[in-house]
Parts: structure tokens; sequence; C-alpha cells
């Protein structure tokens, strides 16, 4: 197993934004985590990438205890992640942005500048933004910025991907292209990618093996794809309850 | 190897443009003391370019480090000058105590205020010099207000001709010697592991740690560094040419704000900027001084003003902006 939570709960004051929560990821599995605005989705990101410590439970990764690890620890043991609104090093060239990813990620310690260098290179050209490779990264358009970021978490090389809407305000075209190629690295690359999904049900069902539903901090179900999409708690979650038929 | 090289190719305009600032104070009459003025501009903004530059963070306390640096080399001569067989090394040592005394200041501060962000950073060091003034004037060490007064003990220790030679002459090239270090040791750090880290740190620091960066030590690196060679200016261009530190002087707040505004000017986190900027700064604030005695700062600052403003990211940011593209852009930056 690759990383498994137990009983995580998280509070801000007296909210409580991930409650009880515990989930179980394999290597090389992609899992949609859905739910409403709300539901406690960033705040699991936040605790796996370690930006948050939880209040009680425990993250186990690679059979290691990093519950209380600071994220540049958890970056080098190979989770790697993308942010809703995407944070590029602004004044750095996307090729420098995607070579920080391979320098301090898994291969930390391991690869020259250089190396880093040409592993940003192959991974730009993997996202297709070479044609953007030297320029600054704050000129990118939003969705070069997020294909970018996903380049500089690529360059990781990590075994946990976390995506946090990576494909919102994207082209439905841009969304099949991408979950081609999210499957594609998953496979040759053997990473567990997690995403995070609001309500892009194309990218849930072409992507994901497995949904977990999120709501109000607490997981609402964890199953396959198939069955999540008709699942009628899952419905009520999206979309409140279904009308009476007499009303049809 | 080539590809080696070619990454220290911006150190040509700087090694340069220091080579023609000193053959001008040495052959032009009467111009050594504006050049070497110059030369401790320049000196200062790439040691204090390396932290404020290129981790973003804005040390007001900057000062003290080059005033314990001061203090460092003022204390080895004190204390030093009567061993005869020391001779130079009594200089030595008070290098290499002013570069302990200042890094071991900076690991304290940067100990503690490093943790803050931003302007909470920048107004936690705003105390640090101020409290070492009246540390030592309060506590009366190393002289107490009245400083320490080495002339001296400089002339009894080398001759009175050797002892002046080393004031008005060894200290400046001294100046020169570090900006040139700095400089190095700047591209070295922008070309290395270190300078990704720092870029990133300063872009988004939070993103940086997620991205496997270990900021506070990068941080650190940046502000030991910075503080050493800051310790350093202070021990050549203070100490040394003036043989003398006063505790109001060595801390006074006024220069830290003069460094942060050279560095800004010339273009933080580049290079060459730091240079631009100390010479900008060097000789507005000699020429006015002639023009408009009195009223130079008056006519200064609404100068300064609309430099920034012109060029938010500083001449040589806006110059990199521009040469993007061409040959030049592998010598500036």
């Amino acid at each position: 197993m690759l990383l498994k939570l137990e009983n995580i709960t998280k509070r801000f004051g007296g909210l409580i934004a991930v409650a009880n929560f515990s989930l179980e990821i394999n290597s090389g599995e992609s899992i949609a985590v859905v739910g409403p605005n709300g539901s406690g989705k960033t705040t699991l990101y936040n605790v796996i990438s370690g930006v948050y410590f939880p209040e009680e439970g425990r993250a186990i990764f690679e059979g290691k205890d990093i519950t209380h690890l600071p994220p540049y620890k958890r970056a080098s043991l190979g989770i790697g992640r993308t942010f809703q609104i995407p944070r590029p090093f602004s004044s750095a060239s996307v090729r420098e942005n995607v070579a920080v990813g391979a320098l301090f990620g898994r291969l930390s310690g391991k690869v020259s500048v250089d190396e880093s260098l040409e592993i940003a290179d192959r991974t730009i050209e993997l996202v297709g933004l070479q044609p953007h490779r030297d320029k600054a990264a704050g000129a990118l358009t939003p969705v070069e910025k997020k294909l970018m970021e996903i380049a500089r978490a690529l360059a990781m090389k990590p075994r946990l991907l976390l995506m946090d809407e990576a494909m919102a305000g994207m082209h439905p075209r841009d969304i099949d292209g991408m979950v081609r190629f999210l499957k594609k690295i998953k496979e040759e690359e053997n990473i567990a990618v997690v995403s995070m999904v609001e309500h892009i049900m194309r990218a849930v069902a072409g992507f994901a093996e497995r949904v977990v539903v999120m709501h109000q901090g607490a997981k609402l179900c964890d199953e396959t794809t198939e069955q999540a999409l008709r699942d009628p708690r899952v419905v009520e979650v999206y979309l409140g309850r279904p009308p009476e038929e007499s009303h049809a | 190897m080539r590809a080696k090289i070619v990454k220290y190719y911006p150190l040509i305009p700087v090694y340069a443009g220091y080579f023609i600032l000193f053959m001008i104070g040495k052959n032009l009459p009467g111009m050594w003391q504006l050049v070497a003025m110059l030369a401790f501009y320049c000196a200062i903004g790439q040691a204090f370019n390396i932290f404020l530059g290129m981790t973003g963070y804005v040390d007001f306390g900057y000062v003290a480090f080059m005033g314990l640096g001061t203090y460092g080399m003022a204390l080895s001569i004190a204390y030093f000058y009567q061993v005869e067989w020391l001779g130079i090394g009594v200089i030595v040592i008070g290098l290499i105590l002013a570069i302990i005394m200042a890094s071991l200041l900076s690991m304290a501060v940067g100990a503690v205020a490093l943790r803050l962000r931003g302007a909470y950073f920048a107004i936690a060091t705003i105390g640090v010099n101020e409290g070492f003034r009246y540390l030592i004037e309060g506590a009366k060490i190393w002289g107490g207000s009245e400083g320490i007064i080495f002339s001296g003990q400089l002339s009894q220790a080398f001759g009175v001709e050797k002892a002046s030679e080393l004031s008005t002459f060894w200290a400046d090239i001294s100046v020169f010697l570090i900006a040139g270090i700095a400089a190095f040791i700047t591209i070295y750090y922008m070309r290395g592991k270190i300078g990704y880290a720092l870029t990133a740190l300063r872009e988004d620091e939070d993103a940086a740690k997620v991205m496997g960066i270990n900021v506070t030590r990068y941080k650190i690196i940046a502000f030991i560094t910075s503080a050493s060679l800051a310790g350093l200016v202070g021990a050549t261009a203070w100490a040394l040419k003036l043989t003398y530190v006063f505790p109001p002087e060595a801390f006074e707040i006024h220069y830290s704000v003069e460094f942060i505004i050279v560095v800004l000017l010339g273009g933080a986190g580049t290079l060459l900027g730091p240079i631009v900027g100390g010479l900008i700064y060097g000789l507005s604030k000699y020429w006015l001084a002639v023009i408009v005695p009195g009223f130079q700062l008056l006519i200064f600052a609404p100068i300064i003003i609309v430099i920034i403003v012109a060029f938010p990211e500083g001449v040589i940011g806006m110059l990199k902006q521009r040469i993007k593209g061409t040959v030049l852009e592998k010598f500036i930056i």
C-alpha cells in the first residue's frame, strides 16, 4: 500500500474540516476525490502534503509514519501536488520552474542542475509546453500554468500525485487529452494519481478507477466509478433530492 | 566543460566594470576617494543582494553585520598590535573575526526572525542594530559609547608610513576584492541548486515547501553568506579605512536604508544590479552634495522615487527584459 490515512481529523477552531477520515491508496491507482465546495477536499490534500498537521489520526506513506513530517520531506519521499489556483514561480522561466521539481523532488540530491534541466526539457515536451519553455512562468495563460504545474509535479518523479482541480476551466477537448495523458503517465511511471474534481464528470468517468465522495469533511462513499455515478447519495450531494415522479 | 564556463560569462561585465572604476581612480588625479566610495556602495550592494535580492526578505538591521565586522577588525588591532611576529596577521585575524562575529549574529537573528514572513521579518530586524548599539554602550563592552580608536596602534604595529598606506590604499583595494568575491558567490549561487531554491521561495514560499525545498535552510545560507560579506566590508571600508569605530555610527539604521536603495535601484536579485545601483546612488549622492550642499536629500528623494517608479525591477531588471533573445542575454543577468 502506498498511502494509508487512519481516522484523520483536522479542525480550524470549532470547524471540523476533515472528520475521522480514513483512506487507502495503492500504487498506480487513479482516484477521483469529488465533493461540493467546502466539503474538505483541499484540507485533505493539505494534510497529505503536510501543509497542515491533523489533530487526530495518522498518515502512513510506504510504511513510514508521515503524520508530522514537514512538507519538503514528504516531497522527497514522493508526494507531489498541484494547486487549484496555479502557483508558478512567476519570474523564473517554465524550464526553471520544472527543473525545481526535478532538483528537490524524489531525485533530490541525486541529480545535478544540468541533469534537472534535461529532465525539465523532457517533461515539458511530455505536457506539450515546449513552445513556451523559455517564457517567464508568470506570462503563461491559466491553462498553460496548470500544465506547467503538472510538469513541475511530474519532474519530482512522485509516487503519489495529488491534483487539485487540474482540469477546471479547460476546454472539453483538452480535458480528453489530459485524461489520456494522465492514464499514460500513470501506467508508464506507476504513479498513483489522486485528482480532485468539483464537477467535471467527464474527467471523472474517463479517468478514475475509484471515486471517493466527500461531504462535510467526512467520507460519504468510496467505490468504483461506475457504482459512484449511479449512487443516489452522490447524486443527492450534487443535485439535491430528486423530484417526485408525479411532477415529471 | 565549456558549458560550465559559459555559466560564468556574466562575471565579465562585472569585473570589467570594477577594473574600469579602479583605473579611473588610479590614473585621474583626485578621483581615488570618489572611486573608493563608489566601490564601497557596489560591494555592500552585492553582499546585501545575496540576501535581499535573492530571497526577497528586507533586513533593516543589515548594518549591524557591517558594524560587527568593523568591531572585529578594531578589536584585533587594538588587542594584538604589540604581538610582533603576527605582522600582517593582525589584519587577517581582524578579517576572520569580522566574518565570525557577523555570521554568529546572522545565525542568531536568522534563527528567530527568519521564521517570520515579509513585513514581519522587516519589522523584527529593525531592532537588531539599535539593540546592539545600546548593548555596547550600556554594558560598556568594547569601549562602550567611546568606541575604539586604533590609529595609534595601527601605526605602532606597522609604522606610520605603512599604516597610512594600509588605510588610504589597501583598505580600498580590499573593498574591490570583496566586491569581486561577492559577485562570484552570487553567480555561483544563482547557477546552483541554492539559486533555484531561493528563486522558488522568493516567488512563493508555500509552493516551494511543497516542492521539496527546505526553505528555512536556504534562507539561512543566504543570510549568513550575505552577513559575512557585510562583516568583511565593515572590517575594511570602515575599520581599516577610518581607524576608529563608534557605536552610533556603526549601527546607524540610515545605512541599512541606503543599502536597500542601492539594491533596488540596480535590480534586486540580478548580478549586475547592485553595481549599477551603487554607481547611480554613490554618484548622485556625491554630485548633489557638491551642487546643492545641504539640500541633497531633498532633491535625492524624488529622484529615487522617479527611478523606482520608472523601473520597478531596477535598471538591470528592465534591461534584462529588453535584451531577451539577444547575445547580451548570456552576459547580463
